[in-house]
């Protein structure tokens, strides 16, 4: 039962982290960026070249994987989003072209081999019977440390106010003098940051591998459906729900029904209660 | 109907030209075409759901892989006779595009996009799983029964498909039917304004994208003679399907064919000098750049060279 | 016109010319051009094709090779073999397809009727569909163990290692998925208990997607067995070295794709250590005989790039390649498929070290029954599943990976160089 509890904690820890930034973009900006998951693919291919590759230190891996996230995120707004002038759909399909543009060049960069990061931090401590490595235990702490930052920057900051005015109404954030602009940049900034960091921490959970984008977007996709245009503490709430629902189908039932009931949920919630758990709530 | 005579004899002269193209063509090329045109059925059903009425489909895999999974386990499992699988196959699918519908009363836009992602994904995972000895589990089936031999009659049989499918598809839209469908994707409450059951017309999309869908899967999966469900459920499959329709021309016929060719030889004759990963970079490229910059796609461009040069004749 | 422009033309219209020039026997190579395995298969026929072509090729003629990609992908696969089939029309395919890409181009094969050798598929439901249709099937071979003849050495490691020196008694399952081949699932789980005697507590099957194995780990270690056996190709890296990360006290082992190849160190930054797998032969930590190791420095003299030590299916292409040209000189060419066939079926290699039988490239002959699982496996690559290993290699050893970074052969006891070793974290 703890064990239960302690694994859908870390499980969910982490979810919440890949989920959040798609969640950002998708209540400041209103359009779902579906290379969202390549972000996570840069970060943890970044992470490996600079620290595993060429040896530095880890966190300076991170660091530069976050920064490469950022590039990642303003490049694909400025070229991709405003090109296409806030057309949803046209983004939607224009990032996913992007995203499978970005894993050929994955692949023709590190090759079709998946490879295995290392621990962040190695080691491993058994609480009642349930092991947590100390690189989950991190991923989960460094998920709630920077949801909590996130969540005081959107709150208390005057960019966050900024955020929350855009995310609310775009033209009459634009009226009380708001750069929508400027907002839309700093927000696929940070969700580039967000998703490249979470990239480290998914594949060092998993592996690399070029296909690796596909699943964290689910997840985002599954969290971001259930929840509703997302508040960061829905995310939270809903990361828990789905983390949570996989370790006790995994443990308790069935193993293989793992992504089947994920994918029933994100079905079930959209057809009864398409507006999501937590519906349309302020960021 | 808005039929002029220069359709007809495009139309025409599109069917005979293809009629002939065996004489004309290596094998090699033929079997491209091949995948050309099934790539089109699907562009096609693709657009007829979402190019008109704006309802992005995520998850058409799901659909065409209905038709694919259901002929195959019949005649593969039970040894149905493929004149009895492929209808089958086809009602299956228009069954799952109702499914696919429920959503689509209640979500629009992105959201009902994720959620034809969702049934995607539902769909591979359930393969795997559910009864693995008739679908064959991630492994996929083997020796499914192949209608034709030979790169020749391969052809045909897609080529008779994709005719019958483009032209009957093209008159259907020339209708009102398809006038209404179109004005959906423009503004969905204005048809309920003037109205019009915009529900029975969504599903009349659905079906008809269901149908097509089904009968394509049906019959490319006895093409190949394979399937398995990491190629079939996968998002580069609807990244490709959405990609032809689009770089072609969507709310169009002729588009998403246009659209599919284009896309299958670029692939091909990348292949001798580009023959591995630097392939999909290429190509993936292309295609975004174009949609960026065209996002009517290359049937438009087409349109606006041809009054061009009409203009310049007449001035 | 620029000078790109012209220097671009100038290579495509070379490239036509090579290719309609010289094309007198044209082999084709499938698969992926940018995996490990695809790219072991594709070097070690080049090498081949190499060696031939300086003896002055074959028929007088000159041998080259052509490439298609499939990008591990299915339906590529059936565009690739149709594209080498119809556009470059070629005489002789080489394979280093995954099992799936190769089943589906298998009824191309048999529409197209090329000969075709596949080294890495082991599916042996392929063979069965050559004793099924010996006609329609009789262009293809397939030069490694198939996963059946791997599955039943591998019981007799359970027995000879872990039941008689380790003392285990028990065992719990982790299959990744619930259709691998029914072959190396069901016969490990019907096998274990009458022939190792050792008993299956339980099998826990996951999906591939699977991000997180803590609670399938645990849920093996309530069910109280003495260790833990692990079948998966696909992502057997993850759970691997998740298996290492989280210290899991129970010793595993089974097959782990990811660990045959030499880069798997470097690929999990070392976080693979007490991972051992089964391997088709040579696999890494393998002991070469002299022609074995006289390849690998050719090799690693040519490329560069990973892998660096080719994979097995490499091995098996180089001698597949060689043998299958010299079934062509004697059957006049790969024209006559059902000569070519015979003249293939006949090809025998056998490579000694120190005096004793090392390797063997050979292949069954159609109503030969094998021993111990009393069945034929005709095109099938030659093993042997009882030691003295006198009449070919064995089908598969084992090989582990230690935490020190080295990988040696564990078992079977003729081919090993290192014993079977506990993780230093589990307890014995």
């Amino acid at each position: 039962m703890l064990q239960i509890i302690i694994q859908g904690l870390l499980l969910s820890g982490l979810y919440a982290l890949i989920a959040v930034g798609f969640t950002l973009i998708f209540s400041i900006g209103r359009v779902l960026n579906l290379a969202y998951g390549a972000y996570l693919m840069i970060g943890g291919y970044s992470y490996f070249y600079f620290s595993q590759i060429l040896g530095l230190p880890k966190i300076a891996g991170v660091v530069i994987a976050a920064l490469i996230g950022v590039v990642t995120g303003l490049l694909i707004y400025r070229l991709v989003v405003k090109t296409l002038k806030g057309d949803s759909v046209a983004i939607e399909i224009a990032t996913l072209i992007l995203a499978v543009v970005l894993q050929a060049g994955v692949v023709l960069l590190f090759g079709d081999a998946s490879k295995i990061l290392l621990p962040i931090i190695p080691g491993v401590v058994r609480v009642e019977g349930a092991a947590v490595t100390y690189n989950v235990l991190v991923a989960t702490v460094a998920s709630w440390v920077i949801l909590i930052s996130l969540y005081l920057f959107v709150r208390r900051t005057h960019m966050g106010r900024a955020m929350q005015a855009v995310s609310m109404d775009v033209k009459g954030a634009a009226i009380s003098g708001i750069d929508p602009d400027r907002v839309n940049m700093v927000t696929w900034g940070i969700s580039g940051a967000l998703g490249a960091i979470a990239g480290v921490f998914f594949a060092s959970y998993t592996q690399l591998y070029p296909g690796m984008w596909v699943s964290p977007l689910i997840i985002a996709v599954a969290v971001v459906i259930v929840g509703g245009i997302g508040s960061i503490i829905g995310t939270l709430i809903v990361a828990h729900v789905i983390g949570y629902m996989e370790v006790i189908v995994t443990s308790a039932i069935a193993p293989e029904l793992r992504g089947v009931v994920t994918m029933l949920l994100i079905i079930g919630v959209l057809v009864l209660r398409p507006k999501g758990l937590f519906g349309r709530e302020e960021l | 109907m808005n039929i002029r005579w220069y359709h007809l004899a495009l139309w025409t002269a599109f069917i005979v030209g293809m009629f002939f193209l065996p004489q004309l063509v290596s094998k090699g090329t033929l079997r491209t075409i091949i995948f050309a045109n099934y790539l089109a059925i699907f562009a096609i059903s693709w657009d007829v759901l979402s190019g008109r009425t704006g309802y992005v489909s995520f998850g058409h895999p799901f659909l065409i892989g209905l038709g694919a999974y259901t002929t195959a386990i019949l005649t593969k499992r039970f040894d149905v006779p493929v004149e009895i699988s492929i209808p089958a196959a086809v009602l299956v699918t228009m069954v799952g595009g109702s499914l696919l519908f429920l959503p689509a009363l209640r979500v629009r836009g992105s959201y009902f996009a994720l959620v034809t992602l969702a049934f995607m994904e539902l769909m591979y995972q359930l393969v795997q799983v559910i009864r693995p000895d008739l679908t064959g589990g991630t492994r996929g089936m083997s020796g499914i029964q192949t209608l034709t031999r030979g790169a020749v009659n391969g052809y045909y049989l897609s080529f008779g498909l994709i005719a019958s499918l483009g032209f009957g598809m093209w008159l259907l839209m020339k209708t009102r039917l398809g006038t209404a469908l179109s004005a959906i994707g423009m503004n969905e409450e204005a048809v309920r304004g003037s109205g019009l059951n915009t529900t029975k017309l969504k599903l009349a999309a659905f079906m008809l994208s269901a149908f097509v869908a089904g009968l394509g899967g049906a019959f490319y999966v006895h093409y190949l003679g394979s399937i398995a469900p990491r190629a079939l459920f996968d998002i580069n499959f609807v990244f490709t399907i959405i990609v032809a329709a689009i770089l072609g021309g969507a709310s169009t016929i002729i588009g998403p064919i246009f659209g599919a060719f284009f896309l299958t030889f670029l692939l091909e004759y990348l292949r001798p000098y580009l023959p591995g990963a630097e392939r999909y970079f290429i190509y993936g490229g292309i295609a975004l750049v174009l949609y960026m910059f065209e996002p009517k796609g290359l049937h438009h461009v087409l349109q606006m060279a041809l009054s061009a040069i009409k203009g310049k004749s007449r001035s | 016109m620029s000078v790109k422009k012209i220097t671009l033309a100038a290579l495509m219209g070379s490239a036509l010319a090579a290719t309609s020039a010289y094309a007198d026997i044209k082999v084709g190579f499938i698969g992926s051009l940018s995996s490990d395995t695809g790219l072991s298969t594709l070097r070690g026929a080049e090498m081949a094709i190499d060696e031939i072509n300086a003896k002055g090729g074959i028929l007088g003629e000159k041998v080259v090779l052509v490439k298609a990609d499939t990008g591990e992908d299915v339906t590529e696969g059936v565009k690739a073999y149709e594209y080498l089939a119809e556009t470059e029309e070629v005489d002789f395919v080489i394979s280093g397809s995954i099992d799936d890409v190769s089943l589906a181009w298998l009824p191309r094969m048999i529409e197209y009727q090329i000969p075709t050798l596949d080294t890495w598929t082991s599916y042996v439901g392929i063979i069965d569909m050559v004793v099924e249709d010996p006609d329609a099937m009789a262009p293809y071979f397939m030069n490694i163990a198939s996963d059946e003849a791997l599955a039943t050495l591998y019981i007799n490691f359970g027995k000879d290692v872990l039941k008689d020196r380790m003392g285990w008694d028990s065992v719990v399952i982790l299959a990744e998925d619930t259709a691998f081949g029914g072959a190396i699932t069901g016969l490990v789980t019907d096998a274990l208990a009458p022939v190792a005697d050792i008993e299956v507590k339980d099998i826990i099957t996951y999906d591939v997607g699977t991000v997180d194995f803590a609670p399938l780990f645990s849920k093996a270690q309530a069910s109280g067995a003495d260790f833990i056996y692990q079948i998966s190709t696909v992502n057997s890296q993850v759970i691997s070295s998740q298996y290492v990360k989280l210290q899991v006290p129970l010793a595993m082992t089974g097959v782990n794709v990811g660990a045959m190849g030499m880069e798997f160190w470097e690929d999990t930054g070392g976080a693979g250590g007490g991972i051992s797998t089964l391997s088709p032969v040579p696999s890494v930590g393998f002991d070469m005989d002299p022609v074995s190791a006289d390849f690998v420095k050719a090799y690693q003299a040519r490329y560069t790039s990973r892998p660096m030590v080719p994979h097995f299916n490499g091995f098996n292409a180089y001698h597949g390649v060689k043998q299958a040209l010299a079934a062509a000189e004697e059957a006049g060419g790969f024209g006559d498929v059902k000569a070519w066939s015979a003249a293939m079926e006949k090809q025998d290699l056998t490579l000694e070290k120190d005096g004793k039988l090392w390797l063997r490239y050979a292949y069954w002959g159609k109503d030969e029954v094998e021993p111990v699982t009393q069945r034929t496996y005709p095109h099938n690559g030659r093993f042997d599943l009882e030691a003295p290993y006198d009449t070919a290699q064995p089908s598969m050893v084992v090989v582990q990976w230690k935490e020190d970074g080295s990988v040696g052969v564990v078992y079977p006891f003729e081919y090993a160089n290192t014993e079977y070793t506990l993780p230093s974290w589990v307890k014995e």
